[in-house]
């Protein structure tokens, strides 16, 4: 029982940290109706960004997140202001196209840059632990989730509360409409964009503080943000997050009772089962 | 419109049908690899790319190799195959029938090496390879396949020689090991010798290539309290594997071993104090009484390549070096470069280098015994090989006591 | 008249293309394979991506299934590789017939989004069966004559396209392309849209799994990352794009000029490939979303004010 619990703690802290990556894909998708295949590049490059803050300036990697946070914001302003603005209403699989290109570019010019060798980002608090009621909670997985579930929480109030997150609401639901209302959709685009590469960005630091960066590691985690976007209905913080610890758990159960080699069956399994079963309805969009 | 689809059809063959291939130089020996310098494998393939570089400037430097009556230089041709399986095949092929050279040297990893050795046995042309211990590689009856990496399956020998001698002793164990060709051989053969040593299997788990999650082994390991946690995967996840159970507490009573990571001096480097305690093996150290023809001796090699590359050499190295010494000494003994003599002289040799003897079974697999390493204070230490070579530091102390 | 030219033509070509095993160099004869099995997996995507309007993002399952069945047909049950082909063929078409019927009520990206899905959870599944050899593979028996090869993938590529001509000029294809257009619409004129779609993947299924099954022969090994390969995936669908989906030759275009160009690159450039490789990408999607096959005309008409009309009609 006691190794139920502690599996099932495990992968809700890991699934935490997975909800934080999707939910930059996810906002991405729902308002601009971009899936944006280099979203894992855009989790390494934050990645790299607190590597290089830590060793280099000494800056703690907490502490080095929003600084993180605002380098990958104004490079997905500048991304989508210049580049990816010009095909936004070209077909769905346009967008795929090219963010796949640019993903490519990406991956390309991070190895250049930093070498294809692995970087953690080790602090000396990363390996403690402590115990409650009987399980082991590590510290650094939890300081992680904790970080995502405040990010996850502010985008949601963000996007519930402030007049710039209504409007980027009022985007996604119908461009003509918000236009109507004064709505500037090109900033307001750049905006959504530069947001979630920001989370992308901390997502990325906070793997790196969990597990290891190189520049290829971004594939991987485009596809698991994938299945946990569509689980958490996109543009919905909160159920994004759900989503990833849903995921998590579910992952983590996998691989105790089934096989550690399975966890992929289930997680790509899930992401077709929903698909497949969920009424059309909410996949919808004006 | 038709017209100029065709047009277009047309022009793109001929473009991708130009190709220009370079001429052999009557006076050059020419060896071909596609090895990880970019991508997922490129940390490791690095050291056979600076390895074979280094070999062949070496040899030439001292005269070359002599082909019958005549002193030819060596060179390398070398391909990016970026850690892609499939493109190193068509690499490999490209280097064969386009640029045309005289044998194949190999490429780093199991799974490379199995896939690009079926190349060489299409064509017939040799291939001796540094990077794949994997049985599987010479299990199919190929003829033109040698590896200088020792059967992965043996791996674990030493280390449960050496736990029997130890005390207390060990009787639990835990295997966890990767799913790729290489971690599952060396997870069949290590299953035979724990059941050989009268050791029990408490857990006996495989886990994904590509996750690098450990938390749910781990904490079912804590659960079966193991005396020994035996290892076997790539060295990211090796690397994962000790910061995940640092941070869950989880440690076995009395010693852990890794298949890779621990010769490598950024692995070290990564982990930190965290490396501590951690044994591993190697086939090979720099040890002064490895003689070698060209370098001296492993120690003298080791200080010149870290001083030429920066970094130093571990046993990835030295069987790249062994591979263009072994070709140079095939090569002298057939006195041609006729690839069928060229692979009947591999088949015989049998010579020292600072890598060892390296000598061929009949299936084409170097047979040495690894010796047992373990990280004391930041150094890899050898511990054992048939006998105590140092005192290691056993049993491994918790987390918290370290 | 310029029908019978046209046919003359095209039939010139593929003598031409069958000869070169004879007329040219080794590595030519490998990059042709290459090139023949990826353009007909275009040409396979083109009838349910290009022609149907459902861009699947997973037609790579079809190429593993066809891998494996032809793999563990011949190394497991030492069976003939023509047996193996079939073995490939049928396990394709029936992930096609199985899996279609629920993917296919989705759509757009969700559609993708799917196949994607259904690739990973195969490639996932078949590293875990014994019978497949889990995640290190299996080994096929050596063959050496890499002619066969290159003619099977030609006669392979020449099927696909002479179907996609077929779907051209059929009813068949006509109802694809309204479902495409309007799939609404289509079901109320009396479309069978369920059948339709359910049949073009099929299709696509049936090349995309002869394809791997020609692979696995040739290549003599296969493992589960290699055989549902996800760069196959957004392979395909750049060169059907590039070329020109909904097209008969558009990707059979676009797959020998992207497959020359990163050749040429790979070889002489190395690791820049990739990077060239995903800028033609970008600048492509900017500059000329509708193809190749479109570009030609599009230049012909408008000169170079037909890049910017495309950037003018796709941007915010």
């Amino acid at each position: 029982m006691e190794l139920f619990a502690q599996i099932v703690v495990n992968g809700m802290l890991l699934g935490g940290l997975y909800g934080l990556m999707a939910l930059g894909m996810g906002l991405v998708w729902g308002v601009l109706n971009i899936v944006n295949l280099a979203h894992g590049a855009l989790i390494m490059l934050g990645g790299y960004a607190v590597y290089y803050l830590y060793t280099g300036a000494g800056i703690d990697p907490f502490a080095a997140l929003p600084i993180a946070m605002l380098a990958l914001f104004c490079f997905g302003f500048v991304l989508q202001k210049l580049l990816l603005n010009l095909i936004v209403r070209s077909a769905l699989l346009n967008t795929l196209l090219i963010t796949f290109g640019l993903d490519v570019v990406f991956t390309y010019l991070a190895q250049l840059a930093f070498s294809a060798d692995f970087r953690t980002i080790n602090p000396p608090y990363a390996g403690n632990n402590f115990s409650f009621v009987g399980l082991t909670i590590p510290v650094g997985r939890l300081a992680a989730f904790a970080v995502a579930l405040l990010l996850a929480g502010l985008l949601w109030l963000f996007l519930e509360r402030t007049r710039t997150g209504r409007a980027i609401r009022a985007t996604a639901q119908n461009l003509t409409a918000a236009r109507l209302y004064g709505v500037n959709p090109k900033t307001i685009y750049a905006l959504t964009f530069g947001i979630g590469a920001a989370l992308a960005g901390a997502a990325g630091g906070l793997y790196g503080v969990v597990g290891q960066i190189t520049p290829y590691i971004g594939v991987t985690l485009t596809a698991k943000s994938f299945v946990i976007a569509i689980l958490g209905g996109l543009d919905k913080p909160l159920g994004v997050i759900a989503g990833g610890i849903a995921l998590g758990v579910a992952e983590a159960l996998t691989a105790l009772y089934i096989g550690p080699t399975y966890t992929d069956v289930i997680g790509f399994g899930l992401l077709v089962l929903v698909l497949v079963s969920r009424p059309a309805q909410i996949f919808e969009r004006a | 419109m038709k017209n100029s689809k065709l047009t277009l059809l047309a022009v793109a063959l001929a473009a991708t049908f130009a190709a220009g291939s370079a001429l052999a130089d009557g006076n050059t020996i020419t060896l071909g690899a596609a090895v990880q310098l970019t991508g997922a494998l490129a940390n490791t393939g690095r050291y056979y790319r600076d390895s074979y570089n280094f070999a062949i400037e070496q040899i030439n430097a001292k005269g070359g190799v002599k082909v019958g009556g005549k002193q030819m230089k060596l060179s390398l041709k070398l391909l990016d195959n970026q850690s892609d399986v499939n493109l190193g095949v068509r690499q490999y092929v490209q280097l064969l029938t386009q640029d045309k050279v005289n044998f194949l040297l190999g490429p780093f990893s199991s799974n490379d090496a199995l896939d690009d050795s079926s190349v060489a046995e299409k064509y017939q042309v040799p291939m001796v390879q540094g990077g794949g211990a994997s049985g599987q590689i010479f299990a199919r009856g190929y003829k033109y396949i040698f590896g200088t990496l020792p059967p992965a399956g043996d791996y674990y020998a030493s280390t449960l020689e050496m736990l029997k001698e130890l005390k207390p002793k060990a009787k639990t164990v835990a295997l966890i090991a990767a799913d790729d060709s290489f971690d599952v051989a060396v997870a069949k053969g290590t299953r035979k010798l724990v059941t050989a040593a009268g050791l029990q299997l408490v857990v006996d788990s495989q886990y994904s290539e590509h996750n690098s999650d450990f938390s749910s082994l781990l904490s079912l390991t804590k659960s079966k309290h193991p005396d020994a946690i035996l290892w076997s995967g790539h060295e990211p996840e090796a690397l994962n594997f000790i910061r995940q159970a640092k941070s869950l507490a989880v440690s076995p009573t009395l010693m852990y071993s890794f298949t890779v990571g621990v010769p490598t001096a950024d692995f070290r480097k990564a982990l930190g104090k965290d490396a501590e305690y951690a044994f591993g093996m190697t086939p090979w150290l720099p040890n002064a009484a490895l003689k070698d023809e060209w370098f001296g001796d492993a120690a003298a090699f080791a200080k010149q390549y870290q001083q030429k590359f920066g970094y130093a050499p571990d046993y990835h190295a030295a069987s790249g070096v062994a591979d263009v010494e072994a070709y140079a000494k095939a090569i002298e003994a057939a006195g041609s470069l006729d690839p069928a003599k060229v692979r009947d002289a591999l088949a015989k040799v049998d010579f020292n280098s600072l890598y060892g003897r390296v000598k061929f079974a009949a299936n084409g697999q170097i047979a040495m015994p690894q010796t047992v390493i373990q990280i004391q204070d930041g150094q890899v230490v050898p511990i054992y090989s048939d006998k105590f070579l140092n005192k290691p530091r056993y049993p491994l102390p918790a987390w918290t006591k370290r | 008249m310029k029908n019978i030219v046209t046919v003359a033509a095209l039939v010139a070509l593929v003598a031409a293309l069958g000869a070169v095993p004879w007329l040219g160099s080794a590595p030519i004869v490998q990059f042709g394979i290459n090139a023949l099995l990826v353009a007909t997996l275009a040409q396979g995507w083109n009838i349910i991506g290009g022609y149907t309007g459902y861009a699947s993002f997973g037609n790579s399952v079809f190429y593993g299934l066809g891998t494996y069945g032809t793999a563990i047909a011949m190394a497991n049950y030492h069976l003939p590789f023509g047996v193996g082909l079939v073995c490939g063929a049928v396990l394709g078409v029936a992930c096609a017939l199985l899996f279609g019927l629920p993917i296919l009520r989705l759509r757009g990206p969700y559609f993708a989004i799917a196949t994607l899905g259904l690739s990973a959870v195969m490639g996932a599944l078949v590293s875990n069966l014994d019978i497949a050899g889990r995640n290190i593979g299996l080994i096929l028996p050596l063959f050496r004559g890499d002619e066969l090869f290159y003619e099977l993938a030609l006669g392979l590529l020449v099927l696909a396209t002479l179907t996609v001509f077929w779907v051209s000029r059929s009813r068949f294809g006509a109802g694809l392309v309204a479902i495409r257009e309007n799939e609404d619409a289509a079901a109320v004129m009396g479309i069978n849209t369920t059948l339709y779609k359910v049949l073009a993947l099929a299709l696509a299924g049936f090349f995309s799994a002869l394809a791997g099954g020609i692979h696995a022969y040739w290549i003599t090994f296969i493992d589960p990352s290699s055989a549902f390969d996800s760069t196959l995936n957004v392979k395909m669908v750049i060169m059907a794009v590039f070329g020109g989906p909904g097209t008969v030759f558009g990707p059979v275009i676009g797959a020998f000029l992207l497959s020359g160009i990163s050749e040429l690159l790979a070889s002489n450039v190395s690791t820049v490939a990739s990077l060239f490789y995903g800028l033609v990408i970008v600048l492509a999607v900017v500059f000329m979303p509708k193809g190749l096959v479109d570009m030609g005309g599009g230049v012909r008409r408008l000169g170079w004010k037909y890049f910017i009309q495309n950037i003018r009609q796709n941007r915010l």
